[in-house]
């Protein structure tokens, strides 16, 4: 207690003020929270494997496939909401300066070029996953079939698309 | 045609504001297509597998980990800490708050392993400091920028990661072990301008009537931080850690440290703490993977060979060639993050690096010295940015500061150049 009295004056780190999330139907606390328990997750499977293997000398070579597959859903969960929260990473001298017209037509092209991508990765992905379904081809660690972890693909690249589309329409009914 | 096709894209989707990732990925996209009209579905079908192998490899878990360990250790406390005991140190007087702040900023690099992070955490404690003691905050936001980009040259280092994942033959420890002298002389390199500014223009003059802590209670207070570089490098060494692990394990001692030792993290800032690292790894991975589709489209078209080949007989010579780089990739660095530039170029340098014999390692640590430069170089700089959104001061501002910082950290990069040993020694000397 005493400790953080003394302490009450130091700046609370970091000191950056928060952005506020623009405003969106679908909660961004879908994304967030499988972020969370994915990133949560990680950390807690690679450091039960540090454990484990200093106290067994074995390690699990199965848990190195799950936290792959885990990573893959981070990135395009956590990519997600990044898209909306415009945090990728990108050069603005250009498209940032200028009149507000043309800014918002600046990026309202972005975007439908990016909506477009994403929506050419759902289909290619969903076929990817079909090919891995039909062929039957087994992971090489636990030896499931390889298509429980690629069907998620197109799912998640679809999430990815649906938020692009938002903030297009966003931006399409901000005023001109 | 194609290859013109692809970087043209490239460059103007980039320009009218694309996220960098998501152009690579359009614009290797579209030269799948373009070299392969007559086959089923234009070969796109590499699209989402290129998608998916560049994400599923278990090396690139050490990004989340480590940009983790930043944000943990960002609010854990232990930066204000180590400033304190610093001070008890060096003692007051004008200049020595740079000094610190520089000196703090290094031996965060030592623990986190990206720059804007450790901005973010040394900007927070000193830049207050600093315009109390009478510094200008234009002044404290350059100092800031530029102690926190020897943070990637440091280990732990994320750019080191991506590197050795593009180029699997300079492994994580090897790279981790080059960083270390080049990082340190690069934060000497900083200290001496950064001293020499403040007492020529007589800055922080209010510093020496400021009190100075006790050094034994600071060291008491600040122990936990030292000891975490320690447990990190100290861990990699011995081999006890991979690098991935050696994350983990400071993720766990910083939440230790941060939410029982010092208390500065409560159990609901765990969720902002989890989310943001989520979210600035999955822009790292993002970029990762989708320059992985260009990087294909690229190798497939084969075009890289008579680029090498073009280059290496172009009478320019080793070191001519090698000027040229530094001199292209410390343009682009003004416009472009250090993670995308080592995406796009390390596959195209590699071959002409290969070409030259050029030691892969030092290779590794030449590219991210350009890259730390280009953190604090105007405008497009990621710690100056932050830095500069802290003191609340317009970029523009620090440029007759960070001018003579560059000019001396970039004479750290010639060193470097002239002298591979200092790269190479600390590697071979522990035997990677």
């Amino acid at each position: 207690m005493r400790q953080e009295q003394e302490h009450a004056e130091e700046p609370i780190e970091p000191i950056l003020p928060e952005i506020a999330d623009p405003p969106v139907k679908v909660p961004l606390a879908i994304e967030d929270w499988l972020s969370v328990l994915i990133m949560a997750g990680l950390a807690l499977i690679t450091f039960a494997n540090v454990i484990v293997r200093y106290m067994t000398d074995s390690s699990f070579a199965w848990t190195e496939e799950i936290s792959v597959f885990l990573l893959i859903v981070l990135t395009m969960t956590a990519g997600a909401t990044a898209f909306v929260r415009n945090q990728h990473i990108r050069i603005e001298a250009y498209a940032d300066g200028g009149t507000a017209a043309r800014r918002r037509a600046l990026a309202i092209a972005v975007h439908l070029i990016v909506l477009l991508f994403f929506i050419l990765l759902t289909v290619l992905s969903a076929r990817m996953a079909y090919d891995d379904y039909s062929w039957g081809d087994t992971s090489p660690a636990i030896g499931i079939p390889n298509w429980w972890y690629t069907v998620w693909m197109p799912v998640l690249a679809a999430a990815i698309t649906l938020r692009v589309a938002g903030i297009l329409r966003r931006l399409l009914r901000s005023a001109a | 045609m194609i290859v013109t096709t692809l970087f043209v894209v490239f460059i103007a989707l980039m320009v009218i504001g694309m996220p960098v990732g998501v152009a690579l990925g359009v614009a290797g996209t579209l030269a799948i297509v373009l070299s392969n009209l007559d086959t089923q579905w234009f070969g796109l079908l590499a699209v989402p597998q290129n998608f998916y192998a560049g994400l599923a490899k278990y090396p690139l878990l050490a990004i989340p980990m480590f940009v983790l360990v930043g944000s943990i250790f960002d609010r854990s406390g232990v930066a204000s800490r180590l400033v304190a005991f610093a001070i008890s140190m060096v003692g007051r007087g004008p200049g020595m708050l740079p000094l610190v702040t520089i000196a703090v900023a290094m031996f965060l690099g030592g623990i986190s392993g990206s720059g804007p992070a450790c901005a973010a955490a040394v900007g927070a404690v000193m830049i207050g400091a600093m315009n109390r003691a009478g510094y200008p905050a234009s002044f404290s936001a350059s100092v800031v920028a530029a102690g926190a980009a020897t943070d990637i040259l440091i280990p732990p280092s994320i750019a080191f990661i991506v590197y050795s994942i593009l180029v699997p033959q300079a492994s994580v420890p090897a790279l981790f072990a080059a960083g270390m002298v080049p990082g340190i002389l690069a934060g000497i390199a900083l200290i001496v301008p950064a001293v020499w500014m403040s007492r020529r223009h007589n800055m922080g003059q209010l510093e020496r009537s400021l009190p100075r802590p006790p050094f034994w209670a600071s060291l008491r207070e600040a122990a936990w931080g030292l000891i975490a570089p320690v447990l990190i490098l100290g861990g990699m060494r011995m081999g006890f850690f991979t690098p991935t692990e050696a994350a983990v394990v400071a993720v766990f001692y910083g939440l230790f440290v941060g939410m029982a030792v010092h208390r500065t993290i409560k159990f609901r800032d765990l969720f902002p703490i989890l989310r943001e690292a989520a979210e600035l790894s999955a822009v790292i991975m993002l970029v990762v993977t989708l320059a992985g589709i260009f990087a294909w489209a690229l190798s497939t078209l084969s075009v890289i060979d008579p680029i090498t080949h073009a280059i290496v007989n172009s009478g320019l010579g080793e070191y001519g060639v090698l000027t040229l780089l530094i001199v292209l990739l410390m343009t682009l660095g003004m416009f472009l993050d250090g993670i995308s530039i080592f995406l796009i170029f390390v596959p195209l340098l590699l071959p002409i690096a290969n070409a030259y014999g050029w030691d892969p390692v030092w290779f590794g640590v030449l590219l991210t010295l350009k890259v730390a430069l280009g953190q604090f170089t105007p405008p497009l700089a990621v710690n100056l940015m932050v830095s500069c959104r802290i003191a609340r001061v317009p970029m523009e501002s620090t440029v007759r500061w960070v001018v003579w910082l560059l000019v001396s950290m970039f004479l750290v990069l010639v060193l470097v150049i002239v002298f591979p040993e200092l790269a190479l020694w600390l590697p071979r000397y522990l035997g990677f």
